[in-house]
């Protein structure tokens, strides 16, 4: 009987857990639709400033200044990477191959080039890029429950400044890529200096989604919609000068771009979480199906044993 | 030919407004500005303030903006805000209190490096803003508004 008492009490700890494993992914799934929205409402705002900077670009071009922020640099000695990552682990093996995937991308690209590489954190569990020997210059806090566009930019003001001073050559986003909830892919991104003159069909977006379409119509039924009048090309105006909207307007841009990466980060996290909970909750429904098919068993070899007690002391007393 | 603009309104986080209307006053660094249709393409700063908008049929609709970007196309209008608000979404007693913190904090500030002054100033520019703009909304006479929140 003891073994029948033992086995119970593993099915009930497993239901427990089953519990729980199946209301994080219910947490886990709504929590995703919520990000999945958010990143959806910051798009106008990216696409808009994205094409302000080009048109802006362009123009400075055509008096050949360039904007600082807009311009790489020849020689890079420097670079930095700022890794978005969870703040939770459950989530498969969302953390591990983001890291490792700014690690090969080091390896490959900025080792060979004598390219020094600093970290930037967001989220807690990105720390363990210490591992690799790399130097962590900042961590900044990620919120578990909502960001918002204020968080990122002391970010932005401490990159820009490092950048524009020289200290770094290169600022590049490393966050995880929401394509659908089944998958997600690591990602690293060129952030500073902002490549305008490539032909980004992604623009100032960050994510790849087709969810998220990305609004290459808009940009080109803009030009020709708004932008020339039957009498040939408009000149904008630009009030104060092109250099100082563009200060102005770059800083955003890169902004709402980090942003964007935290939201696409903290939606891949949730929809790992709800997969990595998902197969939890299966695995935990085979168990207990095991548990209970040895506990009909240990309760049938049981009985069978009592019965042929009784019946062996009742051939005895005969 | 038609006197409305297309206009569009918005933040990092959202989308605040997408209308069509008449005209639209916005405060740029360069000063006030008001834009009917057929206004030349332009791009400017905003600075901290009120836009106001007059829709079809001489409506008024006010905002608050703490700073960000007007773009002018043809017949478009398009402003990136930093942070915008509609009036009637403005919680005047908070925007006071919000306000009230700034100033303290500005009092006590000296200490601390230009950095936090400057984000605090940026934030007590934000508020009077927002105050400025709930107040002029009260002051505006709104029919259809108040026929809307009646029918609430």
């Amino acid at each position: 009987m003891a073994k029948t008492k033992e086995i119970t009490s593993r099915i009930k700890s497993v239901k427990s857990t089953k519990k729980i494993t199946k209301a994080m992914e219910m947490v886990a799934a709504s929590k995703m639709k919520k990000t999945i929205t958010s990143v959806l409402k910051t798009r106008t705002y990216s696409n808009l400033s994205w094409v302000t900077v080009v048109n802006l670009a362009k123009s400075l071009n055509n008096k050949h200044e360039k904007h600082p922020l807009l311009t790489s640099r020849e020689s890079i000695n420097k670079e930095l990477i700022i890794l978005i990552s969870a703040n939770r682990g459950l989530c498969g093996s969302l953390n591990s191959s983001i890291i490792n995937k700014a690690h090969e991308s080091i390896k490959k690209y900025s080792e060979p080039n004598n390219i020094q590489t600093d970290f930037i954190l967001i989220g807690k569990k990105g720390s363990s890029i210490h591992r690799h020997g790399y130097n962590i210059a900042a961590e900044f806090e990620k919120k578990d429950i909502e960001t918002f566009i204020t968080d990122v930019r002391p970010i932005t003001q401490m990159i820009i400044k490092e950048f524009l001073s020289g200290k770094y050559d290169k600022v590049m986003l490393a966050y995880t890529d929401f394509i659908n909830p089944l998958e997600q892919k690591p990602r690293i991104k060129q952030l500073i200096p902002v490549d305008t003159s490539s032909e980004d069909q992604y623009l100032g977006a960050t994510g790849k989604s087709e969810l998220l379409k990305t609004d290459l119509d808009y940009i080109k039924t803009k030009e020709d919609k708004y932008l020339h009048d039957k009498y040939g090309n408009y000149e904008y105006t630009i009030e104060p000068n092109e250099q100082e909207v563009l200060n102005e307007l770059i800083p955003r841009l890169i902004e709402v771009q980090i942003y964007q990466a935290i939201l696409e980060s903290n939606a891949s996290e949730h929809s790992a979480r709800m997969n990595a909970m998902h197969n939890a909750t299966i695995s935990a429904n085979d168990l207990i199906d095991e548990l209970t098919l040895y506990y009909n068993k240990a309760r049938q070899s049981g009985i069978t044993s009592e019965l042929s007690e009784i019946s062996a002391g009742a051939n005895a007393l005969n | 030919m038609t006197n409305l603009i297309k206009f569009e309104i918005v933040t990092p986080e959202r989308t605040i407004l997408k209308e069509q209307i008449v005209s639209i006053t916005v405060p740029t660094t360069e000063g006030e500005l008001t834009i009917l249709a057929h206004h030349i393409p332009i791009v400017s700063i905003l600075k901290p303030g009120i836009i106001q908008i007059r829709k079809d049929g001489g409506e008024i609709d006010l905002m608050a903006v703490s700073g960000g970007f007007i773009e002018v196309l043809r017949n478009k209008i398009v402003i990136m805000a930093d942070t915008a608000e509609r009036a009637q979404e403005i919680d005047e007693a908070r925007a006071e209190e919000a306000r009230q913190r700034a100033e303290e904090l500005m009092k006590n500030i000296e200490k601390s490096d230009d950095i936090d002054f400057a984000s605090i100033s940026a934030n007590m520019a934000k508020e009077l803003a927002r105050i400025k703009t709930a107040n002029k909304w009260k002051n505006i006479k709104h029919p259809h508004n108040t026929l809307n929140s009646e029918k609430k």
